[in-house]
């Protein structure tokens, strides 16, 4: 007889008592019936004060709910759960942590007769578990409050000017999206307003739509007009590999004359609305996305004569593209809800259009909308 | 969407048979009634539905502040009843829909005719006096616990239950995964349903009822099923042998026996 056989005849008694997992059989109601020693070792616990009970009553109060509304109905429904995360209550009354698996069994005519439970102890992988979660949710707070901190300057403020944003970010939980805005001066009578997408989600969009909105910013104060801009923000994203394939729409109002030049790099078209028309898409004036393969050369701008009272809304897909319809109904409820609010100021007209596209409806997508109206020629 | 795909709507059995409408509570969908059901199909209409959120249902529908007490689950229960006409409904609702159909009956008294509460419990925190078998600390672990048991929710399949039908392949697996809920929807459910409070509403419930107690049931204990019997005017209050929280799967048998006596003509 050689060490190996001696190993082979393992008793099936030791095989259960000593396995390297807790075991343990229950009726159907969870009563245990019968315990391995490894589970004894585990828990503290005599066979005696083990038996008898409950498998449930080992737990945690919030884990013995866990059980009732969520591992006991999967058990029934499909015969077996694996890998649940409980914590057992020990005989000292610390928390072990454990992860639990069972199955169902069943006699000769199918019927259930009992339960089979491993316990495998999880105190490591939990902590570590936890260790990610934390880290997870430290990041997205990273990124909201980058987010927030870009977001939050002042808009510029005159009589001819009526200016709004609504700006709804993705469902908390999921990392923060790289939609952006921005409103500043760009000459003594000149506004500038960009809404724009950078590509990727987390603290890198963050960063990135920081480096951008700062961009443009720059490089709108040099008197570069928005074609010309999109081509030395071209540049400026090719040399410093930095917003590759953002999209966004950059437009300048004259206050005076109410002229508004715009261009608009891979980005959803903006819409116009009028005291007294229909509103209509600006579809003129565009372009691929940032520093993509083929971008024309020199971009494309267009040119509005806005009329008093006309209204220039900015947007990103968020607001119209869902999976569950065609992107032009989405755009023509776009349009619809403008014509509905047009006679309501920009603040109102932003959040009722935002609201009535969502409606109601979780985002998964930054959603972000600018407007802004112009109120005619000074005097 | 409408309202029944919405709900991820099923009605069963002959369409001009009385009504009859499963709920399933927290932690699941209408798969928990798989085993009771099919016992009411040859005689009445069967209508089965998910919460938002849950199940099959649309996900993407779920709007926190609709849903930041039960009442907003309750109204969902009517719009599903008006979308299909029903008026003198059988209402049977397991763990907190229980509460919801109490809620949604008060509301709109002619849709329904009867109301079954398996397991309910108007408040699950003790409360001066009150003992609904729970701590606030209590449900603080229950959301440790949903936050480290991701059920079918992992980075591949959320897309799906989200309802981005960019993976058809996948649509197969969904239909065989139980129960599978968004952690964050789970989360919220969770909160209003063990932080509610309905107790005063339990004595303007307008249709006769039923009171289905479970014994050794942690999540809705004896205690509570009697207060419900002595404040529901119009209640019958029958205990089950089965255990635990989910008789409707651990004895469907003595579950769809104890519906059936009460539903029958006397």
């Amino acid at each position: 007889v050689t060490p190996r056989d001696e190993l082979i005849r393992d008793s099936p008694e030791e095989l259960f008592e000593n396995a390297p997992c807790g075991y343990l059989t229950t009726t159907l109601d969870g009563t245990i019936v019968q315990v391995n020693r490894t589970l004894q070792t585990l828990t503290g616990y005599p066979r005696g004060a083990l038996v008898g009970r409950r498998f449930p009553e080992l737990l945690t109060v919030g884990g013995r709910i866990y059980y009732e509304t969520h591992y006991a109905p999967l058990l029934q429904m499909q015969g077996w759960v694996r890998e649940i995360a409980v914590d057992l209550v020990v005989a000292d009354g610390t928390k072990l942590p454990t992860l639990v698996n069972s199955v169902l069994q069943r006699d000769e005519d199918g019927e259930p007769r009992s339960i089979r439970t491993v316990v495998f102890e999880a105190t490591d992988r939990r902590s570590y578990e936890q260790e990610l979660l934390r880290a997870r949710d430290r990041e997205h707070a990273v990124a909201a409050e980058l987010q927030r901190g870009l977001l939050s300057g002042g808009l510029p403020d005159d009589p001819a000017l009526d200016l709004a944003v609504s700006y709804r970010p993705a469902i908390a939980g999921l990392e923060v999206g790289g939609d952006w805005y921005d409103a500043f001066w760009v000459g003594e009578r000149r506004v500038g307003v960009v809404v724009g997408d950078v590509v990727g989600r987390g603290i890198e969009a963050a960063a990135t739509m920081g480096q951008l909105r700062s961009a443009v910013r720059a490089l709108a104060s040099t008197g570069l007009t928005p074609g010309p801009l999109l081509d030395a923000l071209d540049g400026y994203a090719r040399r410093h590999e930095v917003g590759q394939m953002t999209t966004l729409a950059y437009a300048e109002l004259d206050l005076d004359s109410g002229v508004l030049v715009l261009a608009c790099a891979g980005h959803p078209p903006p819409a116009m609305t009028v005291p007294d028309g229909a509103a209509t898409f600006l579809w003129d004036g565009r372009s691929t996305p940032l520093d993509a393969a083929a971008q024309p050369s020199p971009r494309p701008e267009s040119t509005v004569t806005l009329t008093p009272g006309a209204t220039i809304v900015l947007f990103t897909d968020g607001l119209f593209e869902r999976v569950d319809r065609p992107l032009q109904e989405g755009l023509d409820l776009v349009l619809a809800e403008l014509d509905e609010h047009r006679h309501e100021p920009a603040a109102t007209l932003a959040d009722a259009v935002t609201d009535a596209a969502l409606a109601g409806r979780r985002t998964t997508d930054d959603v972000c909308l600018l407007a802004l109206r112009w109120s005619g020629p000074p005097g | 969407m409408d309202a029944l795909s919405r709900h991820n709507v099923t009605v069963q059995g002959p369409s001009d048979g009385p009504p009859i409408v499963f709920a399933h509570g927290f932690g699941c969908d209408q798969n928990m009634w798989r085993f009771v059901w099919p016992a009411f199909a040859d005689e009445y209409r069967v209508i089965l539905f998910d919460h938002v959120g849950h199940g099959q249902s649309d996900h993407s529908a779920f709007d926190p502040d609709r849903y930041r007490s039960l009442g907003g689950y309750a109204e969902d229960v009517l719009t599903i009843l008006r979308a299909l006409d029903v008026h003198g409904a059988v209402f049977v609702g397991h763990s907190v829909s229980a509460m919801i159909g109490a809620l949604a009956a008060v509301a709109e008294p002619e849709r329904f005719s009867r109301l079954v509460m398996v397991g309910p419990s108007p408040r699950y925190i003790d409360d001066d006096g009150y003992k609904g078998g729970f701590s606030r600390e209590d449900i603080d672990g229950l959301l440790e616990s949903l936050a480290s048991n991701y059920l079918g929710w992992s980075g591949a399949m959320a897309p799906v239950i989200m309802g981005n039908g960019d993976r058809p392949e996948l649509g197969e697996e969904l239909t065989e995964l139980f129960c599978a809920t968004d952690p964050e929807i789970a989360a919220h459910f969770a909160r209003v349903t063990f932080l509610s409070d309905n107790r005063a509403d339990l004595t303007r419930v307008p249709v006769p009822t039923l009171v289905l107690q479970c014994s050794d049931d942690v999540i809705a204990p004896d205690g509570v099923g009697a207060y419900v019997h002595e404040h529901v005017p119009d209640s019958t209050y029958v205990q089950l042998a089965a255990t635990g929280h989910c008789p409707n799967l651990s004895a469907p048998g003595e579950t769809t026996a104890a519906i059936q006596a009460f539903l029958a003509p006397s």
